[in-house]
């Protein structure tokens, strides 16, 4: 109703709706988030991230999130003997829209050289066009190694953020179980990880929750005929 | 009642070696086979890690801001020619590219910027010895000079086609640079040439022999390098032309792959949600092993 889609350029747009499915998603993994700020008009967006020209800043559409108590908790391990007070394995992300047209092995170094520095758990980096492969197999190595943070860096190209996949209807609503449901679900079922259904890490809606390997996630799915039923999935 | 197990019995042991009793050879065959793709899998790993580090290390090439890539440092020389040995004509371009993306020129021994070109149009033109040709946007902002694209190019002719993983005896790789100070790089640079045979010759005549030998040496190999389809400056197209003539053996050079069934369905339907495949899992068949075609059960009810 607000948005008068015709005095905005497709550009600036196509922006808006990367960046509304990027708060979603932030959302939706369990960060801390606004109403206001994941459901932001278009108009809105314009005000704050639009140029002069009509196009897009990107610099103004980076930011960083804190993950909520109930995401804290999902992301710690239980307390063991050896280990009587885990930590979350979870923190601050940073999520950065990059707006050059090649991206390489430069940008992705100082932008793991930015999260670092920032004591950001994991980033976001959002590209125009799919990085080099070299930049590429650095991010495959890149968890847990000394350059990068600890919670490596995830990168999406704009255009697979212009919808948001979750919401299409066919998918069903996906659940991530902390280490320690995931344990009870093993013992009461007497299996092991690897008897699970598998799912990858690079499928889209994993890759929407950030799944790592070895976390496992519940599906849940409304049948008419069996009404709401789940199902579980190991992520590889 | 102990709840079921949501796989089937039948495919759990279908997917089981043959009891040990039965065929001790053959599982230690399996296991060797195994134990050989493994390996196989770790050395690709290691080799791909460590040309990722050394197009890192090009990427900061030459430390010196002044260096000259038709002189450079005995040191920066035998440096570069060692972290290149390893690459595939297409890690080569990689570097390349990453030192294009950092606005470097793409030779690594050369500190300056690559050239820009006049206009942004798509399409330049530009004048050449045979006239005005019109070029590329892209291949034009490759290099800061043809001179450079000459002994980038002299360099990737040179590499081995094979991975780096599956090469016997690696030693033999030695790379060779375009170089006009090769007096300072004899000793540090491969040397191809002989000793000339009359040792008695003085110290410095010697020298210059070797020299000029070497610069016969260079532009034949440069020759080469063009007749076999490297132009300098277009080095996208230069390298398809380049690969081509050789696809048969890249072919065999692919390391081996487990034997896998055909792409259908029912093989990935443990990737399929309401039966419904996500893209992204179709193309793949790794982690193939287990087939639970039937895993949408209704297990979960009792965990609310
Ligand atoms: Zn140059």
């Amino acid at each position: 109703m607000a948005d008068d889609r015709e005095s905005y350029s497709p550009n600036l747009i196509r922006m808006w709706r990367a960046f509304r499915t990027c708060k979603e998603m932030c959302k939706d993994r369990g960060y801390e988030m606004l109403e206001e700020d994941y459901q932001i008009t278009l108009a809105e967006f314009a005000a704050k991230c639009g140029r002069e020209d009509g196009d897009v800043d990107r610099s103004r559409m980076n930011f960083s999130c804190v993950p909520s108590e109930e995401m804290l908790r999902k992301y710690t391990a239980p307390p063991t003997a050896k280990n009587p007070d885990p930590q979350p394995e979870i923190g601050k992300i940073w999520v950065e829209f990059n707006g050059d047209e090649n991206v390489g092995l430069k940008q992705l170094r100082d932008y793991m050289q930015h999260l670092v520095q920032g004591s950001y758990y994991n980033g976001v980096m959002v590209t125009t066009k799919p990085m080099t492969g070299m930049a590429l197999r650095l991010l495959r190595g890149a968890s847990g190694i000394k350059e990068g943070p600890m919670g490596g860096v995830e990168v999406f190209v704009e255009q697979e953020l212009l919808v948001n996949i979750t919401k299409h209807e066919l998918v069903p609503t996906h659940v991530l179980l902390s280490k320690e449901e995931k344990e009870q679900l093993l013992k009461r079922y007497r299996l092991k990880e690897t008897q699970l259904p598998r799912i990858q890490v690079t499928d889209p809606v994993a890759k929407y929750y950030g799944l790592r390997r070895g976390q496992v996630v519940k599906i849940i799915r409304h049948s008419e005929t069996a009404g709401r039923y789940a199902s579980y999935r190991w992520a590889i | 009642m102990p709840p079921k197990s949501i796989l089937k019995k039948t495919t759990v042991v279908a997917n089981q070696p043959p009891p040990a009793t039965d065929d001790r050879p053959v599982n230690k065959k399996h296991l060797e086979v195994a134990l050989h793709h493994a390996n196989i899998i770790e050395q690709r790993k290691t080799a791909e890690r460590e040309v990722l580090d050394s197009i890192i290390t090009l990427l900061d090439f030459p430390e010196s801001p002044d260096a000259d890539p038709r002189r450079p440092s005995s040191s920066d020389a035998l440096r570069f020619s060692q972290a290149v040995a390893p690459f595939q004509p297409a890690d080569y371009d990689s570097l390349i590219e990453e030192r294009n993306i950092a606005a470097k020129c793409g030779y690594a021994l050369c500190p300056r910027p690559k050239r820009k070109a006049p206009s942004a149009a798509r399409k330049q033109f530009v004048d050449t010895s045979h006239g005005v040709q019109i070029v590329d946007k892209k291949s034009l902002e490759v290099w800061c000079s043809d001179d450079c694209a000459r002994r980038a190019l002299y360099v990737k002719v040179q590499l081995n086609e094979e991975p780096a993983w599956l090469r016997q005896g690696s030693h033999g790789d030695k790379i060779e640079l375009m170089v006009e100070n090769s007096e300072e790089h004899h000793k540090a640079l491969p040397l191809r040439l002989k000793e000339p045979a009359d040792s008695k010759k003085p110290a410095d005549r010697e020298e210059e022999d070797v020299a000029a030998a070497w610069a016969a040496h260079d532009d034949a190999l440069a020759d080469l390098a063009i007749e076999r389809g490297e132009k300098p400056g277009r080095l996208s197209k230069a390298n398809k032309d380049l690969i081509q003539d050789k696809i048969r053996e890249r072919v065999a050079a692919t390391p081996p792959e487990p034997p896998s069934l055909p792409k259908d369905t029912i093989f990935q339907s443990h990737m399929a949600i309401e039966g419904h495949i996500p893209r992204s899992s179709k193309s793949k068949d790794e982690n193939d092993d287990d087939d639970d075609g039937n895993d949408a059960q209704d297990w979960d009810k009792h965990m609310g």
